[in-house]
């Protein structure tokens, strides 16, 4: 028997209800999408509302990133022109041929996961830092052919991209578009950690681990490689789609350029390559550090730079390895005081 | 007894250099094969061709389980039975101890990634029986207290047997260990020997293995193939093997006196 089981009522009550918490990870999928729900009550003005829909773009961006760099250990430094494909498909779909965002979202997710297999061929053959060359070209040549398409608005940008509408209600305000990312930024957290406790995570860990032991052990490494970067480029076309859509609806070219790609890989990073918390507390707080610092655009590489080295001094393994560890050597004790323990009697 | 994997004319150059040639050997079921021979004798070649590792040359054939298996890929090759572990044990380091054995696993999940996606039930409960069998197996190799902790942090004796219980997760039916005793103190040597014989009874696999301690050949193996500059110089039961000339010689050269070199080979 234990203690909480001879506690007062109320006591035994809240134990019981946090130890099933705990034990039904449903249950804290559920409450924090409840506490989400009612964050915007917490918000005192339009910017910051604005900041909120942006962190969870991002989100669904660097969790993206994370599948293929952090899980599979894949670099990509195409993923923001893969969501560059995912916000102009969108657009166009939604402008050219009216189709409504329901429709846009979806068809602009999947074309971007096609992308997104084209985009994985190369890591058959290349790794690392040719693999990253490989796909910066990818990528540069994406943002440079819609700069020079008038198609795509060329370097003046594509606007009049409409919010989503249910039943004649435009979702053009900050407040009520949150109510669009944020359930997409939760499924799309949620998937990821399935993948990642999955099977199908374990073996893009293998693959990233080392590709020759993980083929003596049965996986295809070409099919993983490849479904990693198929499923990240969802990722990244969904977050495109998403911000194509937000008011005011407008996009540029240089919305997609290195610059920015570099801010998205320092929300994994900081984070904690492929750790799914990690990614997602990453995105948050580097989408805020780039925002505040705005006003100081020309010292950007600097603070960012700056950024980098003191995660990788004191953070190797970001935020979300460093919980990690803290939680694996707890565990290991926990374990190793059980069995003393029970040796003891 | 029945050829599980058979052998004939395994060949491999590498630019100029002849590796293997003209291999042939034949593996029973049940059977424990150790393959000795000095350094650069094609021992570790000889296994990557087997695995798919490298193409072999025209002309091998290797035929696992009656089936032709040349040059298909490494995963094809596990996926009919045939685990290995690596002279340079190429653990998962970022990955715990039991993910390392549930990657093992792989084979037999089986699920269609949209089941894995959303975490259906159905994979979760398949999730917690490997995980329980994955214990189990942690416990027969001695690590279960470091189920949790990432495979990185375990001394070099400990991977050694994680390598070892990562091939097995895979519940082969041949088990191709690369050196396994390399580096260990004698005292894990001996605790090594009775966990690749426990291996055999428990588990009735096959196991061929590739070894420099001779202790652990001797006392293990059914039958000793002996490679030199890569070609077959001799094969035979352990005792036949300690006492022939040639594998004398291509042990320690022409120089060495018959007797010194049989007193050296007994003690080791």
């Amino acid at each position: 028997m234990t203690t909480g089981e001879q506690g007062a009522p109320t006591a035994r009550g809240a134990r019981w209800f946090f130890a099933s918490v705990g034990a039904q990870p449903g249950y804290r999928w559920g409450a924090a999408f409840v506490v989400l729900l009612a964050l915007p009550l917490a918000i005192a003005n339009g910017y910051q509302q604005y900041l909120l829909d942006l962190i969870m773009i991002n989100v669904v961006l660097a969790v993206g990133l994370n599948i293929v760099k952090g899980f599979a250990g894949q670099v990509n430094v195409g993923h923001v022109a893969l969501a560059a494909i995912g916000a102009y498909t969108s657009a166009v779909l939604s402008t050219k041929f009216g189709l409504p965002f329901w429709f846009a979202l979806p068809l602009a997710t999947l074309a971007t996961g096609v992308v997104g297999a084209i985009v994985g061929v190369p890591s058959f053959r290349l790794e690392g830092a040719y693999l990253a060359l490989a796909t910066l070209g990818l990528a540069e040549s994406v943002r440079i052919f819609i700069a020079v398409t008038d198609y795509l608005g060329a370097s003046v940008g594509y606007g009049d991209i409409p919010p989503p509408i249910i039943a004649g209600w435009r979702l053009d305000s900050y407040a009520a578009y949150y109510y669009v990312v944020m359930p997409i930024a939760v499924i799309g957290t949620y998937i990821a950690f399935s993948i990642l406790h999955s099977d199908v995570g374990r073996a893009l860990k293998a693959v990233r681990e080392d590709t020759l032991a993980a083929a003596a052990s049965g996986i295809d490494v070409r099919k993983y490689k490849l479904l990693a970067f198929v499923i990240s480029a969802l990722y990244a076309g969904c977050a495109g789609s998403l911000a194509a859509h937000m008011a005011p609806g407008f996009i540029h070219p240089d919305d997609y350029n290195l610059t920015r790609m570099i801010t998205v890989i320092l929300m994994v990073v900081v984070g904690g390559l492929g750790h799914v918390w990690g990614g997602v507390i990453g995105a948050a707080l580097i989408t805020l550090v780039a925002e505040w610092t705005r006003s100081y655009y020309q010292y950007e590489f600097i603070i960012f730079g700056l950024i980098v080295v003191l995660t990788m001094m004191y953070m190797p393994r970001g935020i979300g390895g460093y919980i990690d560890r803290r939680l694996a050597t707890r565990r290991f004790i926990a374990l190793r005081r059980d069995k003393a323990a029970a040796e003891a009697i | 007894m029945n050829a599980l994997l058979d052998i004939s004319g395994l060949s491999k150059r590498f630019g100029g250099l002849v590796a293997l040639s003209n291999v042939a050997m034949t593996v029973g079921e049940g059977e424990v094969r150790g393959v000795i021979g000095p350094n650069g004798s094609g021992k570790s070649t000889l296994f990557n061709l087997v695995t798919g590792v490298y193409p072999a040359d025209p002309g091998s054939l290797v035929r696992f389980r009656g089936e032709d298996i040349t040059n298909r890929e490494p995963h094809e090759i596990s996926r009919l039975g045939l685990a290995r572990t690596f002279q340079l044990l190429r653990i998962f380091a970022e990955m715990t101890v039991i993910e390392n054995l549930l990657v093992g696993c792989h084979r037999q999940v089986g699920f269609p990634v949209g089941a894995a996606l959303l975490g259906s039930t159905r994979v979760r409960a398949a999730e917690r029986r490997l995980r329980g069998e994955m214990l189990d197996l942690l416990d027969f190799v001695g690590l279960a207290d470091f189920a949790e902790m990432p495979a990185g942090e375990l001394s070099i004796g400990q991977r050694r047997l994680l390598a070892l219980g990562r091939a097995i997760a895979m519940r082969p039916v041949l088990l191709m260990l690369d050196e396994p005793a390399a580096g260990l103190s004698p005292i894990n040597v001996d605790k090594l020997l009775e966990t690749v014989l426990a291996l055999k009874a428990r588990y009735g696999l096959t196991v061929i293995l590739v070894e420099h301690v001779m202790k652990l050949v001797m006392a293990s193996c059914d039958v000793v193939t002996v490679l030199d500059h890569g070609e077959k110089i001799a094969e035979g039961p352990p005792d036949a093997i300690r006492d022939d000339h040639r594998v004398i010689e291509a042990y320690l050269g022409r120089e060495m006196k018959d007797a010194e070199v049989r007193a050296f080979l007994r003690s080791a």
